[in-house]
């Protein structure tokens, strides 16, 4: 925490942390115009940590990849950003970003994924801080419990992350924090504005992203999308999972050509092929909206047919792996059901927790998993996972654990 | 009636595409496959009906005489007689077996009484037509199946490849041999449950099985295509595509439920050296079918076969669009034939 700052307008009077969750795929299915997606809220949250300073710098660390950078924050007062005044939210365009770059002022040899990532938070922080009448000067760490690069939404949680803190100390939406809260979240309006900013750092980072990542992470719960239209599942039940990366590379571009290419080669073939998996993504929409509060038996029994049918129509299209096979067989021969998520030829996969299984449903498992983007207060520090390093814990000084028993006691 | 010894064969038969989805009204392929059965007949003099089959041990003989006194009207319905549970019954008290004569063992020894008393029974030797054959060799099938669908008889006497749609069977004009390994989990599995387990996941799903039977139906047409054009000197990238589809086609098969463990590993040791394998019929076990594309050496060949063997399967190098019913010389018989049908 810190002491409120002198400047005009109040602040926020102590650091604030908010998170965003992750997005995966629940039934990827190849999209074609008229399919339909299921996206759900991964409970691996990416955390930022906001602290006004008044050392006049722009503190930016991102423990995952490494990067510590600062910036003056007369230096960055004093730059031509009119090119960011187009309206109300700008567009970042690709001679936008060029231009970021060079107020950004990274070394040559910064990786992309390191420059994108400092790119999307100079955009938003001065697109969003630029109504004020000083830029304001800040310390914030992000760190995320999600891989990057991994089909997870990690840089969507991200941008989400960095849409909503910012938004908030420069009070464009108000703090939802009350004295005596843990944890608040903000109304639906504001998480609107806070989606809209997180897809235009997502656009930063990806060029031209669908939009389902930072909704996920915004919003929480279950997304359905259908050509370009977005809409949430209300009350989709909390399921347990493991998600586990085989960390084979792969090239999501080539699989996604790979697809295609199958469809163009064999049409009558493939075309009712994507016709079964867009059913199998109504269906699992269907039973999702059924299972409330206690999701009966036959209710999991159901999912698991999809996810192992799903599974089965993703090899069939070409987006196999060996790996994934292994995922799949090690689960299976314990009686549980996996399916690829994301682009498939390595990556991940998640695996359906059923109840009766140690861990699941039992203490230290929080209900309402599914949490969009919320702000915490004090984060209550839970029985560590031992497979955690201490990094993490310093970074935060604190730790929400909700997955990590139910980890630790089965992934031995 | 001929007097000199003769020597027949015929193949069996494997589904190349189609299975399951056929019981839906989709279209099948099956070949001949060129594991053979082998039948020696001699006539004798000494009165007797001697029947011996080596692989169900069984071996069984009937005096002429007595046969001839029996009353086999209930034969005598017309052209060719269909074969009744009660004509089945009758054929039980004049075969005369042991009351602990097992299914199978009494079932082949009823088809073989069945077909001698019939055919034979006219006195007439005609020309062997192959329309004839397969129709009594149906007749057979009814006694040990039931309600067979006639795919089997008719792939077994014509050879080649069939394409099996609703009750109709045509031929694939000059389908290519293929090599294949025939491999048999010998997990033993229950076609019945396995068929209406399929059934069942239609009905529980129809938005999904609906469209994957279809794309299964879209696999046998592919199949069909491309053996039509294969001809003489099957081009690489022919091969390439009937790979693609047996890779969807096992998919799908898995998708539908009649997967199997021992199934997955046959796919992935073959997997491991290129090649590419489907179940074959009803899955859950039984048997899977690799086709073996040219330019593979004996020796990867043997390496995969013993691999196979290794994982407690059997397996067999053979060839698929076999030739159908057949009649050999005595000399050219293999020695490994002659030697079972001698019963050494």
């Amino acid at each position: 925490s810190s002491s409120p700052l002198s400047h005009g307008r109040s602040r926020l009077q102590e650091s604030g942390s908010c998170s965003g969750s992750g997005a995966e795929w629940r039934q990827p299915g190849r999209r074609r115009r008229r399919q339909v997606a299921l996206a759900v809220a991964l409970n691996l949250r990416t955390f930022l940590r906001l602290q006004p300073h008044s050392n006049g710098k722009v503190d930016l660390s991102l423990p995952n990849i490494g990067i510590k950078w600062a910036w003056d924050v007369a230096r960055l007062q004093l730059l031509d950003t009119s090119f960011l005044e187009q309206g109300d939210i700008t567009t970042p365009t690709p001679e936008l970003v060029e231009k970021l770059k060079e107020v950004a002022g990274l070394p040559e040899d910064c990786a992309v994924t390191e420059s994108l990532a400092v790119l999307a938070f100079l955009y938003l922080y001065l697109s969003i801080c630029r109504k004020q009448r000083a830029l304001p000067s800040l310390d914030i760490v992000v760190w995320s419990e999600l891989p990057h690069g991994a089909g997870l939404g990690s840089s969507a949680a991200y941008s989400v992350c960095l849409a909503a803190a910012l938004l908030t100390v420069c009070e464009e939406i108000p703090n939802p924090l009350k004295d005596g809260d843990c944890v608040n979240r903000w109304t639906k309006e504001d998480l609107e504005l806070i989606n809209k900013w997180a897809f235009q750092g997502e656009r930063v980072i990806h060029g031209n992203p669908s939009g389902v990542d930072n909704a996920v992470s915004t919003w929480g719960g279950a997304l359905r999308y259908q050509q370009g239209k977005i809409s949430s599942l209300k009350r989709p039940p909390a399921l347990q999972i493991l998600l586990t990366n085989t960390k084979v590379p792969r090239n999501t571009r080539t699989l996604v050509a790979g697809v295609r290419n199958r469809l163009l080669k064999f049409p009558e073939i493939v075309a009712p092929l994507l016709t079964s998996i867009d059913a199998i993504s109504l269906e699992c929409e269907r039973v999702l909206g059924e299972m409330g509060e206690a999701p009966a038996p036959e209710q999991y029994l159901v999912l698991e047919e999809l996810i192992d049918m799903n599974q089965h129509h993703l090899n069939a299209l070409g987006v196999g792996h060996a790996s994934l096979d292994q995922l799949c067989q090690v689960t299976r021969a314990r009686g549980l059901h996996s399916k690829l998520t994301g682009a498939g030829g390595g990556g991940c996969g998640i695996t359906l927790l059923k109840p009766g299984i140690p861990g699941v449903g039992g203490p230290g498992c929080q209900p309402g998993l599914l949490r969009g983007v919320h702000l915490e207060n004090s984060l209550e520090r839970k029985k560590r996972p031992r497979n955690r390093s201490q990094l993490c814990c310093v970074a935060l000084g604190k730790l929400i654990n909700l997955s990590g028993s139910l980890l630790s006691s089965l992934v031995k």
